[in-house]
């Protein structure tokens, strides 16, 4: 399904990989490019695999075969933080964060595995404060304690805190309401200005077509249709099964 | 007067509890490991400050110094070597390994020390303060303020310092730790050495107040028990309070029904809380 043609281009390139749980197989041969510069979207229907993928692409499930490049490196059998140190940052799905810290210690738990001095970490901090000003006010309360969005702007920031070159973002709309699912595009399209990577899993088939370059749908651990969010959006076949529109 | 003293004497008593059960409030919370080795620690630690001042007249506040690096290196290679490599177990399997690691640690201390109690007696001793007729022993208050700083520089690791988040994280989620880079094995390690630093210190500060003998270990076990169900897991705060309400308790009980049914009322309540309100009084999740 990948176009060899803009494989090149890519950040993340999978060929044929499987993984699931033990003896439980879950991926079945995934073949997905991310393009460098572009916000890809993953949708399908839940149980479709697409948690078990973010989850293997970070390195918290082993990969049982098949290729995971990253700009030339194999990261098939990499752990989780040699994974994060190539620029690829998992946003959890439910947001994870450290509830009992407060927010500004879940950024600086974001920063954990780079090393970097104090200036550049107030800089890198900064830098989520201004793009969730929320933060800021609120830096000092306890995680568990913000509202949904806020939580969901607390995690994306985390993850902007480990300098992403790939931000996987698992469910970016889940429990929100409207308004904010509209703030946290508006925030993923400006890192994608800003030249960042986005990987989006998404549920919301509407808001994620509409924001990405690319999309892929993925259905019982395969991907079953790629292409743009475009042509995605005004295929029949996806119209059907994921939109509720009847022929 | 007399309910002035025993509130004294619970304060500086309780310290000193929060002391022994810190650490092994920290392993459980965070590796959720209960460490039977804890009490042999204080014990082993207990032994390194009466052996530094028998035979080199090292005071013990120095031995603490001593102490902390050499059992924080104990531990570390502990969990490093054994515990990590079942730590994804079950509970009951590392309960088991750290039993048997126990009786390892607990009868080379039998077999070289002896079981005979014996007593670390300063030289010359330092007298006690006396204030409206509440009388404290000099050596168990500087005990109580170096207990309650070294709980209070377990609070500062594990607010202010990059591995204490770490530490912190991996207990609150464990893989939301690992996607932030942290690496699992080394921070459960580094905790554990934290855990047997502060046995070993805790131990250093016994030696002036307890007998020594292996065969303490399991009565500061206990301690370390009930300490961490009263005050619950997972606070600096908790194990604080635990402790002081613990000795309270034995200090009361003491007074009322004689102190041979103190320790009972203190397993009894242990039972209670364990029914009505298994958080204990300051349980939550995350360490802090």
């Amino acid at each position: 399904m990948v176009d060899p043609l803009v494989a090149s281009a890519s950040i993340v390139e999978l060929k044929n990989l499987r993984a699931g749980y033990g003896e439980i197989q879950v991926l079945w041969g995934i073949d997905l490019a991310v393009r460098k510069g572009e916000i890809t979207a993953l949708i399908g229907s839940n149980g479709a695999g697409k948690t078990t993928l973010m989850r293997a692409l970070s390195g918290l499930i082993p990969i049982q075969s098949g290729a995971y490049l990253c700009e030339g490196y194999d990261l098939s059998k990499a752990s989780a933080a040699a994974i994060l140190s190539r620029g690829i940052v998992h946003v959890p799905e439910g947001r994870r964060l450290f509830g009992a810290m407060s927010i500004e210690d879940n950024l600086l738990m974001g920063a954990y595995s780079r090393h970097i001095s104090s200036s550049e970490l107030k800089r890198d901090l900064d830098r989520v404060y201004t793009t969730f000003p929320k933060l800021f006010e609120r830096r000092n309360q306890a995680s568990a304690t913000l509202s949904g969005g806020e939580q969901q702007m607390c995690a994306i920031g985390r993850g902007l805190m480990s300098a992403p070159k790939l931000l996987m973002v698992d469910e970016l709309s889940l429990g929100l309401s409207p308004l904010l699912v509209e703030q946290l595009v508006a925030a993923l399209r400006t890192l994608n200005a800003e030249g960042m990577s986005i990987l989006l899993v998404e549920q919301d088939v509407i808001t994620a077509l509409d924001l990405c370059h690319t999309a892929f749908v993925m259905d019982m651990g395969r991907i079953v249709r790629s292409g743009s969010g475009q042509d995605l959006l005004a295929d029949p076949i996806i119209g059907e099964a994921y939109l509720g529109v009847l022929k | 007067m007399l309910a002035a003293q025993i509130l004294i004497n619970a304060l500086v008593l309780g310290c000193l509890y929060a002391c022994i059960a810190i650490g092994f409030s920290l392993v459980w919370g965070v590796l959720n490991v209960i460490n039977l080795i804890h009490g042999s620690f204080i014990v082993l630690g207990a032994y390194l400050a009466w052996g530094l001042y028998q035979s080199l007249h090292i005071s013990p506040w120095y031995s603490l110094a001593v102490a902390a690096p050499l059992f924080f290196v104990f531990g570390y290679v502990i969990q490093r070597l054994i515990l990590n490599r079942v730590i994804t177990a079950p509970v009951l399997v590392t309960l088991t390994l750290t039993f048997g690691l126990d009786l390892i640690l607990n009868n080379a201390m039998i077999y070289y020390f002896k079981a005979d109690y014996r007593k670390l007696t300063l030289t010359p001793p330092m007298g006690s303060v006396s204030i409206f007729d509440v009388v404290v022993p000099v050596d168990r208050l500087i005990a109580t303020v170096a207990a309650l700083a070294l709980t209070f520089v377990l609070y500062l690791i594990l607010r202010r310092l990059r591995v204490g988040r770490a530490i912190v994280a991996v207990r609150l989620d464990r893989d939301a730790a690992i996607l932030m880079g942290v690496k699992v094995n080394s921070i459960y390690a580094i905790a554990f050495g934290l855990g047997a630093a502060l046995a070993g210190c805790a131990g250093v500060l016994m030696a002036l107040i307890f007998p020594i003998s292996p065969l303490t270990s399991t009565a500061y076990l206990g301690k370390a028990f009930v300490v961490c169900v009263l005050g619950g897991l997972g606070s600096v705060s908790g194990a604080l309070a635990g402790g002081i309400l613990l000795a309270l308790i034995e200090g009361v009980g003491s007074a009322m029904i004689g102190p041979a049914h103190a320790t009972t009322l203190s397993f009894v309540l242990l039972i209670v809380f364990l029914i009505l309100r298994p958080q204990g009084l300051l349980g939550r999740k995350g360490f802090e």
